[in-house]
């Protein structure tokens, strides 16, 4: 697997000795409130509500081991034990002292770690899917251009003052596991009718208040192409963003406001001047060695006389959390982190060992994040499936909840927060309880269900096949229900169901709408699909009737 | 609020004084202004695209980063360095000392800085990068590894 090397580790210390000396400077009143905001932003770190967050990157959802070892040090040595994973990939730790940043961060540098536009103004982390290179029939892996691209914008001199934040997300398969057109811009692998490889690029997506889907502004760039395609995009948004509203600085707006047809005109005015430039092109050589760094580690194995062991709860297990490996004898392994009464995405610095250590036993040392908070092995052995449920299971790990309405995604919510609105974790453990039965949760399938505690919709709720979104109404906490979003096939927001429900009522709101899908669907029949010939009225009909 | 420096004359690196107009000014008076030898005061809402043609007439550039969060300033410094070559000075004016390996990247040839930092120590500044992930339009001192 990809590790960084001594020069890329001397520039994470040079950035670390960089924020350390902004830091004093705001320790000792030197450096202004609203200054330093900017600037601690950039390296992830947030004033919270009862201490500081500070989001450590996980490129495109790619850990060593090692890594994970690191941030449980971090977790046991700066934070109170745990970490949170986010849904886009990355970890962040919620009590850390700001006076340790610098230290902590340093730690982290040994293991190829940083904070880098975890948060700002700027390129944020690039999200890819979490099985990238594991599956069949995907058009190219993403990973190795993950990487370059993360590299071109790391600290870019002309794009880390943007108007806004500016999320990409790359993928490589068919199917769209990185919600890709939700992003201020995405990006996906595709071939011409030649057989060459290149990006559609979609610009202007994003949830929060207004959300939309990206528009496609170029349906074949050459791969050898994207980086000044995307510089291009990057220097019409930086120029013509709005600057002057608060809540209209995403590109999303610049986009609609243009029209995305004289929006990607712009942009391609201004690439005609930069696209044969040769600094501007991608590094060709090194994507062939970054392919090879890439590689996956193993290689197919006969596991013909191999017979699966018969348990009921390792089949339940096995049925929802495990998937079919492109490589013959191998399985992709799903983790889930959530169970009852804890946070979804939370993992305690004991759990971060164990899944090291077990990934080091059954996964090549390598662990993926996804978008829905949970945790992948991606190179497990089919005959040491089952030695890997039993060590799960030992260490409270081996939740069957992957693949069913209890895998529930959900922000820190007010719990935690100091933007939210409302609460999130205790909605998602209600609705946990609600359906604790696995009998139940396996006839009702793949639902899923997202939880936002404000508008920046940091759970996805849009994309939720059912979405709730905290809010305020006269000093009570009410949850706004969006239903049937989407964005595997198609991408497609939620639809907003009626006027919000109270805190109290919404659990019994999700089980109603759990009951009309169930009462109306044929056979396997998912979730959107049924949403779409039915249409919202019954769905009204049994929450508000 | 940083004070914003009174910058109607400034002195270029050959220690001539140059009098400076403002963008809205020079577009006005094109005609009259391209024949003075003098300088333009560029913000960040002013569109660089108007004069990309007149480039040879103007003296000296100063881009405005008063505001710490605008970052308009770093792809107009691109646009009038590598994109279009101007030959003349570009002075980023009204600097902040933290963003000046971003200014200076983007192609500023020299900087002013805003009132409030003079008497700091540069060093409390520094950032002390060897090396950059990207082609910019300028990489000088630089390692280049992407």
């Amino acid at each position: 697997m990809y590790h960084y090397n001594a020069e890329d580790k001397k520039f994470l210390l040079e950035r670390v000795d960089q924020f350390e000396k902004q830091l004093n400077r705001y320790l000792s009143g030197e450096l202004d409130e609203a200054k330093f905001r900017s600037l601690r932003l950039r390296n992830g770190l947030y004033m919270e509500l009862h201490a500081h967050m500070l989001r450590i990157a996980i490129p495109y959802g790619i850990l060593s081991s090692n890594q994970l070892r690191a941030l449980a040090d971090v977790a046991d040595k700066y934070d109170r034990g745990f970490g949170h994973f986010t849904t886009r990939q990355n970890i962040q730790f919620n009590w850390i002292q700001l006076p340790e940043i610098a230290n902590l961060l340093r730690d982290l540098t040994d293991a190829g770690l940083h904070a880098i536009q975890t948060s700002g103004k700027a390129t944020r982390n690039i999200t890819a899917d979490p099985l990238s290179g594991l599956t069949e029939g995907e058009i190219e892996d993403a990973r190795p251009y993950c990487e370059l691209i993360r590299r071109w914008f790391n600290l870019h001199p002309e794009f880390s003052w943007l108007p806004g934040k500016f999320k990409i997300a790359i993928n490589g398969a068919k199917l769209d596991e990185t919600a890709l057109r939700i992003h201020d811009l995405g990006l996906k692998l595709v071939r011409n009718n030649k057989g060459e490889l290149g990006f559609s690029v979609f610009v202007g997506g994003g949830l929060g208040a207004a959300a939309m889907i990206g528009e496609e502004t170029a349906s074949f760039v050459p791969i050898e192409d994207i980086l000044s395609y995307l510089e291009s995009t990057m220097r019409i948004y930086n120029l013509k963003g709005r600057r002057d509203h608060q809540k209209k600085l995403r590109i999303k707006f610049l986009v609609r406001e243009l029209g995305a047809g004289e929006f990607s005109r712009l942009v391609d005015e201004d690439w005609q001047e930069t696209k044969d430039d040769p600094e501007l092109k991608l590094n060709l050589k090194e994507l062939e060695s970054l392919k090879e760094v890439f590689a996956l580690p193993i290689k197919s194995i006969n596991l013909d006389g191999f017979k699966e062991v018969v348990d009921f709860n390792y089949s339940i297990w096995k049925k929802n959390n495990v998937r079919n490996h492109k490589v013959s004898g191998y399985s992709i392994v799903n983790i889930s982190l959530t169970k009852l009464g804890s946070a979804p995405g939370d993992a305690t610095s004991e759990q971060m060992r164990i899944l090291a250590e077990l990934a080091d036993q059954y996964s090549s040392s390598e662990i993926r994040t996804t978008k829905r908070q949970t945790i992948v092995f991606p190179f497990v052995r089919k005959d040491q499936v089952f030695d890997l449920w039993k060590s799960l299971e030992k260490y409270d790990l081996a939740s069957p909840h992957q693949g069913t309405l209890a895998q529930i995604v959900a922000c820190p919510g007010r719990d935690y927060c100091d933007l939210a609105k409302a609460v999130s974790i205790p909605i998602a453990n209600r609705v946990q309880e609600r359906f604790n039965d696995m009998k139940k949760l396996l006839d009702i399938g793949d639902l899923k269900i997202n939880i936002s505690g404000c508008e920046n919709s940091c759970a996805h709720h849009h994309i939720a096949d059912i979405g709730l979104l905290g809010m305020q109404k006269k000093g009570e906490e009410y949850y706004q229900i969006t239903l049937a979003g989407e964005t595997l096939i198609e991408t497609n927001i939620g639809r907003k169901l009626g006027p919000s429900v109270s805190g109290e009522k919404i659990v019994d709101a999700v089980e109603s709408i759990v009951n009309v899908y169930i009462d109306h669907r044929k056979d396997e029949e998912k979730f959107t699909d049924v949403f779409k010939r039915i249409g919202i009225d019954p769905f009204k009909e049994k929450v508000y009737g | 609020m940083d004070e914003i420096q009174n910058t109607l004359s400034l002195i270029n690196k050959d220690y001539e004084t140059i009098n400076l107009v403002t963008f809205d000014e020079w577009i006005e008076n094109f005609e009259k202004l391209s024949k003075l030898g003098v300088g333009l005061i560029i913000g960040p809402a002013d569109d660089v695209y108007l004069i990309k043609e007149q480039l040879d007439f103007i003296k000296l550039i100063a881009l405005d980063f008063n505001n710490f969060d605008d970052g308009r300033g770093y792809s107009q410094a691109y646009l009038l360095s590598k994109r279009w070559m101007y030959q003349g000075e570009i002075i980023g004016i009204n600097a902040h000392l933290d963003q000046l390996q971003f200014m200076i990247r983007s192609g500023i040839s020299s900087y002013q800085l805003l009132e409030s930092y003079q008497g700091s120590n540069e060093k409390d500044y520094s950032n002390g990068f060897s090396m950059c992930y990207q082609a910019a339009a300028n990489n000088d001192g630089l390692t280049l590894q992407y």
